[in-house]
């Protein structure tokens, strides 16, 4: 009777174009910002570019070349028409279109982030789970410590520990990099190793990948993890004393489809809200993460280009972690509006 | 009585918190027959819903264990049964139906959904099993039986769309699609309007006639009993205290409790009725005009206005100093936001609202006028802050008033003993508090700054009736000693015929009626108000009588039918 096609899509398509309509205003939001930013930023970009010895007249060459001396107004719709069409401008560090170079190091990042929320769905939710089910009981203080220790733990210290234990006394995991560099190996579809090599049927590559990104993703995902599973517990604990779970009990509905399509249901809008809240702190983490396991992302070109203040790579960086987190926060909402219909339908009938 | 269908003898249920061992039940022993309606009554934290629980096999063991004792389900021992046999009899030998219809469904999941689970599990524990279409088909003729036709629409539907009489009676369908011999039913109709909770009674009458189970009705409400009973049990502290049939026990008490619960239900006719007279009516302290009161309906991708809410529409009243003035409407009449209004909270659309001669929209907000309005909220547990103490939140308003800071823990004695509470509350928190207790301090908290008019937004509604009779004394004895006005707001008419002076009936954001107490329950002119009255469940066979009659179709006129979907449902389901 009420199958998925009742379920699935009430108001769904409306819901999640004004998600995205919200979610675009602040990318846009983010942009202006940035280029604010960029402007107050003390130092001529110009003469940054051209170095000391250039002389004056050189640098008031190039700044007539890179519209600086424009009206503002006039280089902010420059900026945005050009973000518009994809172009970031030039690296100055590499003197390459900056987008090339984000592009290039993007799927690593992506693929260390995506494996790293995926980690923590795994198995933060049903830990949580489980605690809550065996709450006051050894197996919820167990949780609970491995929960406590991976959220005061920062995450590079993490990762070094567990470079120096598994990897590097221990030799079970390759101790840096994203793939053995004697694999003859080319991801060239998704530019994601794990897909890729399954796509193109290389199981070797993709247990080699697989090894690598664990201990990254580990390290980067313990924060998430213990805070979703105590979320994700205490919500159940809560969702568990209202009065349909004991309806659905007292009409004879199984306990394991009492808790898993009648509470958690429920219960999983807390945790995923926060897992999507925590994507921006996830980036940043990846970062560092990355550095210490030579991880080829976008967090070597980050922080390079912030040094050398390379403007236009800077402001790249920053959008694309932005498109990242919109994105992130997108699919979000997308399941949140799948699991509770009451997201989609206040969203259509908020007074 | 041939052989009851349950029978419990001898329950002794204790709960332990932190090492520490509570008996609840002392030796409950009740007996239901076939087809018999029996009530368990008794106010909240008496034991009733522990019993239901225990019967129904959801108590939670830990930290509950049962002693002693035995319940038998048809000749069956429940208590030592195997699990498995005893989870076939849930839904099909025994059935609930729990007292919130909102909170008994699954928020996200549509309700074909449920009902379809609760009969493929049923199915799966009785070892059969039936196609889709053949457990489609069943669900729909449970939900004509409960009257609700569309059953297609109803099963497409989420429960919160569905209206709270209409998710009632589908909660009654869900309760019954396994044809239970005995129904449980936890306060059924309670969290509703009085007219809605009348239809629902007469549709669970209904359904026993029909269907030959029995009705456990666990209640607080007297009134009910009196339409729903065959048998009653009394039960206090966890000790059932008095037994027998209805007309023995309505008419002749023996306990000393019964009687004082009976006492305490306010009566709408009869001897029992006390007029309320105001002899300081000397001026006219609230003066609202043509007070209107509009929201925007806002939808679509920029939140465009698609239409108009009209909560409060036209509305003009005087109310004297002095007066306990009662507010009467059923959930959606516009009755809060009139108060909110009175208070300055927010603005009227249109039309003028006068307090002391002074206009609110002029006054709104300044200290002066807080000073002069007060509220006091329906539920104390929600609108006191539980992190913090009672002399914590009686010193806020005072410290907003401009008190001397060293005045003010002088103050704060004064206004505990003003509502009968020991100075030493002032250190305790209010989780440390009973239901009433806590009233008293939100009571003492719009007391605090000395204000001339108290509205009182359903102030007793979350207590139970011994209490709330003490509450309503206190009201009235504040009320000649502080000189005070009131605006009470409610939806108990019985409550109201006791409390106040004069009342007028808000309906669809409308005053359709008002004046003196006494004429309007006496003569109700609008077909609103007849249908409210007539719909309160009353004690007496004399009060029924004076009730006024009201037919089928001048009910159909004035209130919202819950067996068809709403346009507001309605909407929702053509997004697709």
């Amino acid at each position: 009777m009420a199958g998925p096609r009742a379920e699935g899509n009430l108001g769904m398509t409306f819901y999640l174009t004004k998600r995205a309509l919200s979610l675009l205003m602040v990318l846009l939001g983010l942009a202006v910002m940035i280029f604010i930013i960029a402007r107050i930023v003390p130092g001529d970009p110009a003469r940054i570019a051209l170095g000391p010895l250039a002389t004056a007249a050189q640098v008031e060459e190039l700044r007539q070349e890179m519209g600086l001396n424009d009206p503002i107004h006039i280089q902010l719709w420059h900026y945005l028409s050009g973000l518009a069409q994809g172009d970031l401008g030039k690296s100055l560090l590499t003197s390459r279109p900056v987008m090339d170079d984000i592009l290039q190091a993007l799927p690593a990042t992506f693929e260390l982030v995506l494996a790293t929320v995926v980690l923590q769905i795994v198995i933060s939710i049903p830990l949580g789970v489980l605690a809550a089910y065996y709450r006051d009981t050894w197996v919820d203080n167990v949780t609970r410590v491995v929960s406590l220790i991976g959220v005061v733990t920062p995450g590079f210290v993490l990762a070094i520990i567990l470079q120096l234990l598994a990897s590097y006394y221990l030799t079970i995991f390759p101790i840096a990099g994203r793939l053995d560099p004697g694999l003859e190996f080319q991801a060239s579809t998704t530019g994601l190793l794990l897909i890729d090599s399954v796509i193109a049927g290389r199981l070797d590559v993709f247990v080699d990948a697989a090894r690598h990104i664990f201990l990254p993703a580990i390290a980067l995902s313990a924060a998430g993890i213990g805070q979703v599973m105590r979320i994700t517990r205490s919500s159940m604990i809560e969702v568990g004393s209202r009065d349909f779970v004991e309806a659905a009990r007292a009409y004879g509905i199984p306990e394991r489809v009492v808790t898993f399509r009648y509470m958690l249901r429920v219960a999983s809008v807390a945790p995923l809200t926060i897992l999507g809240l925590e994507f921006a702190s996830l980036i940043g983490n990846a970062f560092v993460v990355e550095f210490v396991f030579s991880w080829p992302g976008l967090a070597s070109y980050g922080v390079r280009t912030i040094l050398q203040k390379d403007l236009n790579a800077v402001i790249g960086v920053v959008l694309v972690s932005g498109v990242f987190f919109v994105i992130a926060n997108l699919t979000i909402d997308a399941l949140l509006g799948i699991i509770d219909p009451r997201h989609r339908i206040r969203e259509g009938q908020r007074a | 009585m041939a052989e009851p269908i349950l029978d419990i003898s001898g329950l002794d249920i204790s709960f332990t918190t932190y090492g520490e061992r509570t008996q609840i039940l002392h030796d409950v022993s009740m007996k239901v027959g076939a087809g018999e309606r029996v009530s368990l009554i008794g106010q909240s934290g008496s034991g009733k819903t522990v019993t239901m629980r225990a019967i129904i096999g959801t108590l939670p063991m830990p930290p509950g264990s049962i002693d002693a004792g035995s319940i038998r389900f048809e000749g069956t021992e429940l208590l030592t049964l195997d699990k498995r046999a005893r989870n076939r009899l849930k839904g099909t030998g025994i059935s609930i139906v729990l007292q919130d219809p909102l909170l008994s469904f699954n928020p996200v999941l549509t309700i074909g959904r449920q009902m379809d689970d609760v009969v493929r599990f049923a199915d799966m524990r009785l070892g059969t099993s039936r196609p889709r279409a053949e457990r489609q088909a069943h669900i729909y003729e449970v939900l004509r039986n409960v009257q609700l036709a569309d059953g297609e629409r109803i099963c497409h539907a989420y429960p919160m769309m569905l209206s709270g009489g209409m998710r009632q009676r589908v909660l009654i369908a869900m309760a019954l699609l396994n044809s239970p011999r005995l129904l449980i039913a936890d306060e059924p109709g309670t969290a509703l309007d009085v007219t809605t909770q009348q239809e629902i009674l007469i549709l669970l009458n209904k359904l026993v006639d029909e269907t030959g189970m029995s009705l456990m009705l666990i209640t607080h409400n007297l009134g009910v009993v009196r339409e729903m009973a065959d048998r009653i049990y009394v039960m206090q502290r966890g000790r059932i205290v008095e037994s027998g049939r209805r007309e023995e026990i309505f008419s002749k008490p023996s306990h000393d409790y019964t009687r004082e619960l009976m006492d305490a239900v306010p009566s709408l006719y009869g001897p029992k009725v006390t007029d309320v007279a105001n002899d300081k009516a000397d001026r006219t302290v609230i003066k609202l005009r043509d007070l209107s009161k509009d929201f925007p309906l806002r939808a679509g991708l920029f939140n465009r206005q698609v239409g108009i809410s009209h909560a409060v529409r036209n509305v003009d009243l005087d109310i004297e100093h002095g007066d306990i003035f009662g507010i009467a409407g059923e959930s959606g009449s516009g009755k809060t936001t009139l108060a909110k209004m009175l208070l300055g909270l927010f603005p009227p659309t249109t039309g003028e609202i006068t307090v002391d001669g002074r206009n609110v929209a002029d006054v709104a907000g300044t200290r002066d006028f807080r000073k002069l309005v007060q509220i006091v909220y329906q539920n104390p547990g929600s609108s006191l802050n539980p992190k913090r103490s009672v002399g914590d939140q009686l010193s806020v308003p005072l410290i907003f008033a401009g008190y001397d800071k060293s005045g003010i823990p002088a103050r704060i004695r004064e206004l505990l003993e003003l509502v009968d509470l020991p100075a030493r509350y002032a250190s305790m928190y209010p989780h440390e508090l009973s239901g009433g207790q806590k009233q008293r301090v939100a009571i003492a908290r719009a007391l605090s700054v000395d204000p001339k008019i108290v509205v009182l937004d359903e102030p007793t509604s979350a207590l139970d009736v011994l209490i709330q009779n003490v509450v309503i004394e206190l009201l009235q004895r504040l009320r000649s000693e502080l000189d005070l006005t009131y605006v009470f707001i409610s939806h108990d008419l019985s409550l109201m015929r006791n409390f106040c002076n004069r009342v007028a009936i808000m309906f669809r954001g409308e005053i359709c009626e008002q004046g003196e107490t006494p004429s309007v329950f006496a003569q109700p002119q609008h077909p609103y108000t007849r249908a409210l009255l007539s719909s309160i469940p009353v004690l007496t066979d004399d009060e029924a009588a004076r009730k006024p009659v009201v037919d089928a179709a001048e009910r159909q006129a004035v209130l919202a039918s819950t067996t068809t979907l709403t346009q507001e449902a309605t909407n929702v389901s053509d997004w697709n």
